[in-house]
């Protein structure tokens, strides 16, 4: 070989990863504090897998399947406070999302409704549900459905504020250099871009929100979360046991629709799927060995 | 020697990739593989490492059967064959060494493998490997960060670090331009010859194909329709194994760098 | 070319409009008044909420003129709940990068692991995390072993989904030349999977922390430790300015942990 080659095959030194190891170091430290200092007794810890094993035994060994005629109704209101507070959160949170984009309104205004979001975001819907909405619209589910609307803005507006942000710019100077107005460019340049992300956010908050609903009932806000309390509290388990499930049944099958939906709007927006572009052929058929 | 006894290869759908193929390759042979897209040549290169299954016939290397072995036995063979592909296939996010160091995967015990701490002698190997396509200064850069011909040289490195005594190539300057394109095809060219490895590349790039091919063969439709040396391969042996006259895109049309 | 009339001839027809978008809206507004109604739903009246919310706003005014006396009443279940959040986000992901690995079709080793796989983690992710914390408070009585344990369940729920998600989407080309190595399944997820995900494992398990430090808020309302219990007794106390200090804390830890995760997430990639 030549002499520039000689040059080229002296070997490099390995590179040190010191700030990475006193990260990992760091973190290492902070988890073992946590696990030596918290309250919990030695003994309990052993004795956990018997005292799960026997209050899973209780509850499905069998759960008592007649008690489906109280679960599912309450289990239904829950779905329903759900869908009420999903779309408070969605029809509030749209505007709230415009206005709190950096690259649609103005710097400060867009800074403001951001800290407002993240303020609206801090309150648990557990906790705006006790201290507000309860006292405001009495115990049952409508409390809860307020609950969850107010603390859903938060969310919805970040996301949606989020998504406009990174929205591509191009087809909205196209908009504004025919000479529409302020709210047309939004309708016509920014909306039909976001649009399906946004509702696929809509619809995943509402799967989120069904899981709220369902806990909420235990603060007075009806639902399947004051069956599951009350059931728990009378130490009727096998009952609690058939809440459970029912809870299980409903918000998987809630998730599967709502996840088929939310990804039929994603790829109809023209989105194609990446298939693996190694060959002519169709896919290969390998077996993993 | 690697040998196909009417090998066939039919795709769910019904596509006959290969059709009732019988070939045999001497070890050491550099050998070329034309057709049009669609005429074969990835399957056929896939079905000597055991990716893609025969649907008859039989593929042996060494009188061993490559289609019908399993589990450890297919990895076994396969450990001996190194592979390229057109678009490199490293793992970007990591760095050049630990991309070429898979291919001592085989020959590490695999809780060695699961915590990334290979042995000293593997690692020897991996940096020879580099330097044999003299890249090795890179050693320690992230995959991602490399020009298209080099991360192409780090799959090569990657192949060689099998110690393989077979080497496939599927297009692997499909993606690369005139002068890199010939800087890869000469290092596997200088690779055969020195370390003895036999190599298969396929090309759609006839004028590669007769510069740097020993021997040629020619698929269609699933079918070989040619097999000579490169030497008597003219533009007429080209026309028949495509099916129609050529055009600028059959050709790479670069000069190669002295 | 040719004359205007055979010009208009080889427009194509006006497609029909698609029936799917004004069915979608006619159906949730249907959803909607079914589920507001007073005979079949929750009995939505916007009107009489509007009349009320005079009450909730004086709670409102407590809550916002935080009580910065009480703060040293909250520094132990402040505490307990970042060791919570901490012990549960730490097992909780460790478990779920081999489940989500399990569940992902791209890394899962048989249709049998695959499918058992995604099934569990299906009826694991289904219960809120509230949910399993007063299971496990009626099981194991209060404090905050069963706080962690209902955060751990929580976080293999979320976590394994969110990463094997991921995974699914991973580039195969490097799983290809692994397998083409001769690479066992194992080596192959190691070295072609593995480093194509962390950066996304990272950032969920990050997350994952700070729903945690949410989450531990609620789990003490049913005594499951943390600053829950706090929250939960000043509201019964109907001590709403002490309520308000908690909130604002709770407000600050978040915040503060957004800002490490996104200095963090930057370092990575």
């Amino acid at each position: 070989m030549t002499a520039s080659a000689a040059l080229a095959t002296l070997r490099p030194n390995a590179p040190s990863h010191a700030k990475r190891n006193l990260a990992i170091l760091v973190a290492a430290a902070i988890v073992s504090w946590a696990f030596l200092t918290v309250d919990v007794r030695l003994d309990r810890l052993i004795d956990l897998p018997r005292q799960l094993g026997r209050m899973f035994g209780f509850m499905f060994l069998p759960p008592d399947w007649s008690y489906v005629e109280i679960a599912a109704p309450a289990m239904v209101a829950s779905i329903q406070m759900a869908w009420i507070g999903t779309l408070i959160g969605a029809i509030l949170s749209l505007p709230l999302g415009f206005f709190g984009a950096k690259n649609i309104s103005s710097g400060p205004v867009s800074n403001v409704v951001r800290v407002l979001l993240n303020a609206i975001r801090a309150f648990p819907e557990i906790v705006l549900a006790i201290v507000v909405f309860v006292p405001i619209a009495g115990l049952g589910p409508v409390g809860g459905a307020l609950a969850i609307g107010v603390h859903s803005i938060g969310t919805l507006g970040k996301l949606t504020a989020e998504a406009i942000e990174s929205v591509d710019r191009g087809p909205i100077e196209a908009v504004r250099a025919t000479g529409a107005r302020s709210l047309q460019v939004q309708r016509w340049g920014v909306l039909p871009q976001v649009l399906p992300e946004i509702i696929a956010f809509w619809l995943y908050r509402f799967e989120i929100n069904l899981r709220a609903a369902a806990v909420l009932g235990i603060v007075g806000a009806g639902g399947i979360g004051a069956v599951l309390s009350n059931t728990l509290a009378y130490r009727r388990f096998d009952k609690a046991g058939m809440a459970i499930i029912v809870v299980v049944l409903a918000t998987i099958a809630v998730d599967y629709i709502s996840g088929t939906i939310r990804r039929r709007i994603i790829e109809g927006t023209g989105a194609k799927r990446i298939v693996g572009d190694d060959l002519e052929q169709p896919e290969l058929a390998e077996s993993p060995t | 020697m690697i040998r196909f006894e009417n090998a066939s290869v039919v795709y769910s759908g019904g596509v006959h990739a290969l059709h009732d193929l019988t070939l045999e390759i001497a070890d050491g042979e550099m050998m070329v593989i034309v057709g049009l897209s669609g005429a074969g040549k990835s399957t056929l290169i896939r079905t000597i490492n055991g990716l893609v299954p025969l649907t008859s016939g039989d593929v042996t290397i060494d009188d061993r059967s490559v289609s019908k072995a399993r589990g450890r036995e297919l990895r076994e063979i396969r450990s001996r064959i190194g592979m390229i592909f057109q678009t490199f296939n490293l793992v970007s996010r990591t760095t050049v060494l630990n991309n070429v160091l898979m291919g001592r995967l085989h020959a590490t015990p695999t809780w060695r493998s699961l915590i990334g701490r290979y042995r000293d002698e593997d690692v020897e190997i991996a940096m020879q490997a580099l330097e044999r396509v003299d890249i090795v200064d890179k050693a320690y850069v992230r995959a991602s960060n490399l020009s298209g011909g080099q991360q192409q040289r780090v799959g090569i490195a990657r192949a060689l670090a099998q110690q393989p005594k077979i080497l496939l190539a599927d297009e692997p300057v499909a993606s690369l331009d005139p002068p890199t394109s010939h800087v890869v095809m000469r290092d596997l060219q200088r690779i055969n010859r020195e370390l003895g490895i036999t190599t298969i590349v396929n090309l759609h790039f006839l004028d590669l194909a007769k510069v740097y091919g020993d021997r040629i063969i020619g698929l269609r439709g699933g079918q070989l329709v040619y097999d000579g040396n490169a030497r008597d391969a003219d533009e007429g042996v080209f026309r028949d194994i495509y099916g129609r006259s050529l055009t600028a895109d059959d050709v790479l049309e670069a000069v190669p760098a002295a | 070319m040719t004359s205007g009339a055979a010009l208009s001839k080889l427009r194509p027809p006006a497609p029909k409009s698609s029936l799917i978008v004004p069915a979608g809206v006619l159906g949730a507004l249907a959803l909607t008044i079914w589920a507001a109604s007073d005979q079949f739903g929750i009995g939505f009246d916007p009107i009489a909420i509007l009349a009320d919310i005079g009450r909730g706003s004086e709670i409102l005014g407590e809550v916002f003129r935080p009580n910065f006396a009480f703060f040293p009443r909250t520094i132990q279940p402040m505490i307990e709940t970042i060791q919570m959040a901490i012990i549960a986000s730490t097992i909780g992901c460790a478990i779920a990068l081999p489940a989500a690995f399990l569940a992902s079709r791209v890394t899962a080793p048989g249709r049998l692991s695959l499918v058992a796989t995604r099934s569990v983690l299906n009826v694991v992710r289904a219960l809120p995390d509230l949910l399993y914390a007063m299971v496990f408070v009626v099981a194991l009585s209060i404090g905050p072993l069963p706080g962690i344990l209902a955060l751990i369940f929580f976080n293999i729920g979320v976590a394994a989904k969110l990463l094997s998600e991921t995974v699914d989407a991973v580039d195969r080309g490097p799983l290809e030349a692994a397998s083409a190595a001769g690479a066992a399944h194992v080596e192959v997820v190691r070295t072609s999977v593995l480093p194509q995900v962390l950066p996304n494992y990272v950032a969920y398990s990050l997350y994952v922390f700070e729903l945690n430090i949410r989450a531990s808020t609620v789990i003490g309302i049913v005594g499951a430790g943390g600053i829950g219990n706090v929250l939960n007794e000043q509201i019964g106390f109907f001590n709403f300015s002490n309520v308000g200090l908690v909130i604002l804390e709770l407000f600050l830890l978040v915040f503060a942990i957004e800002l490490v995760s996104i200095a963090l997430r930057r370092r990575l990639t």
